[in-house]
């Protein structure tokens, strides 16, 4: 797989920078796809030959046409396959000899229509192998590069994109026209725009690592329809962020929640697939998009301006109302306004007139021409205490629109900070907008989305000041005795570990653990429960029970020996008749902690990014408030310390109605070795404790409950 | 009951039992996030509910009320 890797960075380059390119299958039927990529190709100028490949025919639109790839006497770096699927891996295997390694397989008739498909794939991909060819699809669009030393479009999308800092990666085809069409009326430019399909050589991941070192791009885009190796995704991601400060926006689809109505722990059942998507490109430093419009609301923020140095904005508006909704929506973002200084606040009152609002922020009166708004413009980017500059616009019968905007794209060309825009409305303001755009001043039509995309520089950016943690920083644990007891359960197809076990396994990962007695007779009660001391619980231990207080397995609050006895009769009796098939290996005595503040943390093994860990509010209510969050394991101490500062009921652990701060520092180790355990022991499929009781000084696992 | 004789019972009972000046306890006050309960506590409250107000609750709904006002409501559905 890593020499795949290293071959496809090797091959990529000649994807988007071939001298020659043959389409394979190219026809003279004006309409099709295989005619219709050939003239692509050509009315780009691209910058390099062109080779048709067509046994049928001598000419396609005055182009010399050869009858197969091997007869074209000179190198070829790209190929083009459009042949139907049933028959690209003969042409795939001519690409081979010719000694063609980079190639693009439009076709489609592969996984996507099933096993039959999918078997194609197969063979296409081992004749990949044979050859050394990298290739990208089948099932494409194909792939565009607007450099000038380039000019390809090997698609079939209707027009060339404009030049631009966008990178943009699509498993969707026809998402991809569609994206075209949507960035051409707004002028987003593109650096590389590639249509991946089914992705059966080269992957987002491989194209990640492309656009990184790619010095025409600047931000990622990518939508995804499936996460086949989250893992792996994560990994490249931060790699990509961290080395080169570009940021990915992504699009991942299908925000479902199938496989989490079966599962059988806390854990499970509160992390659907999509929540972990969101929790892993969080932890990734990926910013998630929820539809194309923000993704481009946010890409044409990173790629257009100068990044802002801090999170103060200036606000400037001829309209109160207006003012107002932005400001909301700057502060509800977590942006803040910036402070004037005495000299702007000076120079404003000698350019406004006295009616206008000259702080921030500022209103310049609906009556305002270019002269008041190029007045506070120069005023707010001259300001130390701005980092950037939102002008908002409303159509009244005296606004030169069009002569604003153009204002606008002025007078922030002399400045090093960023400014945004929101001309507000539709008809009237269009010819406005479209100034702005064909300057590279964002636009936006609602000033929320404005302010959400500066927000969301603004966070990217400070994030990237962090220093890097390091993801599972682990310590030295001798877990032999932790693999026997699982291979041992996993053995005997026993599902559930029994709560004493997990308890020691918990206890070798360092969780402080509560002493505890199980006893399997109502003679042997007395003793144990005065051995562990008043009050204490007692607990069934089963391994055929997952959820103890359902069937009536747990008694809290045992006050002395009577009352011990008691409980003990009782859990016997309300398992027997509620779940009478279950076996029954004892009853646990546990001291009964009080005073804690109760936490769960909770492991689930996800098919793409493997073992999850969960942090929330536990006790009995884990899922009604469903106060949780989400990392992939392994975690570092800061991962730690974001899923405990993410939930809302993190005051909790604070002082809190005159009681002490909770021992975080401890819980957040708990998480980082939870993370550690679940990635040592692959065994475990899902894992709760619930609840982890946490102290002023310490913490205590007062249940868990373990699945293989 | 009127309804603000029964808030002010109800609050009263969650005063004594998560040890709270009831005067503090606001009307949608949650007995997680605003009074830190715990699940033992959850548990004793119910159970405090059943004695102040001589009835039998629905363990399973009465555990799922979340805050004052919702106690309330649940409490009277009983009276």
């Amino acid at each position: 797989m890593k020499k795949r890797s290293s071959l496809h960075r090797k091959n990529l380059h000649k994807i988007f920078y071939p001298d020659s390119v043959a389409i394979v299958g190219a026809n003279k039927v004006k309409g099709t796809v295989p005619y219709d990529i050939l003239m692509s190709i050509v009315h780009a100028n691209f910058n390099g030959v062109v080779f048709p490949v067509s046994p049928g025919e001598r000419f396609i639109a005055g182009i010399r046409t050869y009858k197969y790839v091997i007869d074209i006497q000179e190198d070829v770096d790209l190929a083009i396959l459009v042949f139907p699927s049933a028959v690209c891996h003969l042409a795939l295997e001519q690409c081979g000899k010719k000694g063609i390694k980079s190639v693009i397989i439009i076709s489609a008739g592969f996984r996507e229509i099933g096993e039959k498909g999918l078997e194609r794939e197969r063979q296409i991909l081992s004749i990949a192998e044979k050859y050394d060819i990298s290739f990208i699809g089948p099932n494409c669009l194909g792939v565009i590069n607007t450099d000038p030393k380039s000019h390809l479009n090997a698609s079939f999308a209707r027009k060339m994109p404009e030049e631009g800092p966008i990178g943009f990666l699509s498993q969707s085809g026809a998402l991809c026209t569609a994206v075209l069409d949507y960035a051409r009326a707004k002028h987003i430019g593109f650096s590389k725009f590639i249509s991946f399909g089914n992705k059966a050589d080269i992957s987002e991941i491989d194209l990640l690592f492309y656009l990184m070192e790619d010095e025409k791009t600047k931000v990622i885009l990518l939508y995804l329809e499936e996460v086949s190796n989250g893992k792996e995704l994560l990994a490249a991601a931060r790699e990509v962020i961290q080395k080169s400060g570009k940021p990915i926006l992504i699009i991942k689809s299908g925000r479902t929640e199938e496989g989490a109505a079966a599962a059988a722990s806390h854990t499970g059942s509160l992390a659907g697939s999509d929540e972990i998507c969101d929790a892993a490109f969080e932890q990734a430093g990926i910013i998630r998009c929820d539809n194309i419009v923000d993704m481009f609301n946010r890409a044409i923020a990173f790629a257009y301006q100068p990044a802002p140095k801090g999170d103060k904005v200036a606000i400037i508006t001829n309209a109160g109302g207006p003012g107002v909704l932005t400001t909301d929506a700057a502060i509800k973002t977590g942006l803040r306004l910036a402070k004037f200084s005495d000299e702007t606040a000076k120079y404003l009152k000698q350019h406004l007139p006295s009616t206008s609002n000259r702080n921030n922020p500022i209103d310049v009166i609906g009556d305002a021409r270019t002269d008041r708004y190029n007045a506070a413009m120069t005023a707010t980017f001259k300001d130390n205490d701005v980092n950037a500059v939102f002008v908002i616009l409303t159509p009244q019968s005296m606004t030169d629109i069009d002569l604003i905007a153009r204002e606008v794209a002025k007078v922030s060309s002399h400045y090093d900070k960023p400014v945004y825009a929101s001309f507000m409305g539709e008809a009237d303001v269009q010819e406005g907008i479209e100034v702005l755009q064909r300057n590279g001043i964002p636009h936006y039509q609602l000033p929320e989305s404005m302010a959400d995309a500066l927000s969301c520089v603004v966070n990217f950016n400070k994030r990237l000041e962090l220093p890097a943690s390091e993801p599972g920083a682990t310590s030295d644990i001798n877990n032999e005795s932790v693999h026997r007891i699982l291979n041992k359960a996993t053995g005997n197809n026993q599902r559930l570990i029994a709560e004493n076990q997990a308890y020691s396994i918990l206890k070798t990962y360092g969780f402080p653990t509560l002493p505890v007695r199980v006893v399997s007779s109502e003679e042997k009660v007395k003793p144990a429960a005065n051995e562990i001391g008043y009050p204490q619980v007692m607990k069934i231990v089963s391994d055929d029970i997952a959820h103890k207080t359902e069937v009536g397995g747990i008694v809290l609050n045992i006050q002395n020996e009577d009352e011990a006895v008691e409980a003990y009769g009782s859990i016997v009796r309300n398992v027997k008749e509620k779940s009478p098939e279950s076996g029954i290996q004892g009853i646990m005595i546990a001291p009964m902690i009080k005073d804690g503040v109760e936490v769960i943390l909770g492991m689930k093994r996800d098919p793409s990014f493997g073992p999850v860990l969960m942090f929330g509010i536990g006790g009995i209510h884990v899922e009604i408030y469903k106060d949780v969050s989400f990392r992939v394991a392994p975690v570092s101490k800061e991962d730690a310390m974001s899923m405990i500062e993410a939930i809302r009921g993190y005051p909790l652990l604070g002082e809190f109605r005159g009681k002490k701060a909770r021992d975080v520092q401890l819980l957040q180790s708990c998480i980082v070795r939870l993370g550690q355990l679940a990635t040592e022991c692959e065994q475990i499929r899902e894992l709760d404790i619930n609840p982890l009781i946490l102290l002023d000084k310490g913490c205590y696992v007062a249940d868990a409950k373990i699945m293989v | 009951m009127e309804k603000q004789e029964l808030t002010q019972r109800v609050k009263k009972v969650v005063g004594e039992v998560l040890k709270i000046p009831a005067s503090e306890i606001g009307d949608d006050a949650n007995f997680i996030f605003d009074l830190g309960a715990n699940s033992m506590q959850s548990v004793l409250l119910v159970g405090a509910f059943e004695e102040e107000f001589d009835i039998e609750m629905d363990e399973d709904g009465a555990l799922e009320v979340q805050n004052i006002a919702d106690a309330v409501d649940f409490i009277n559905g009983y009276l």
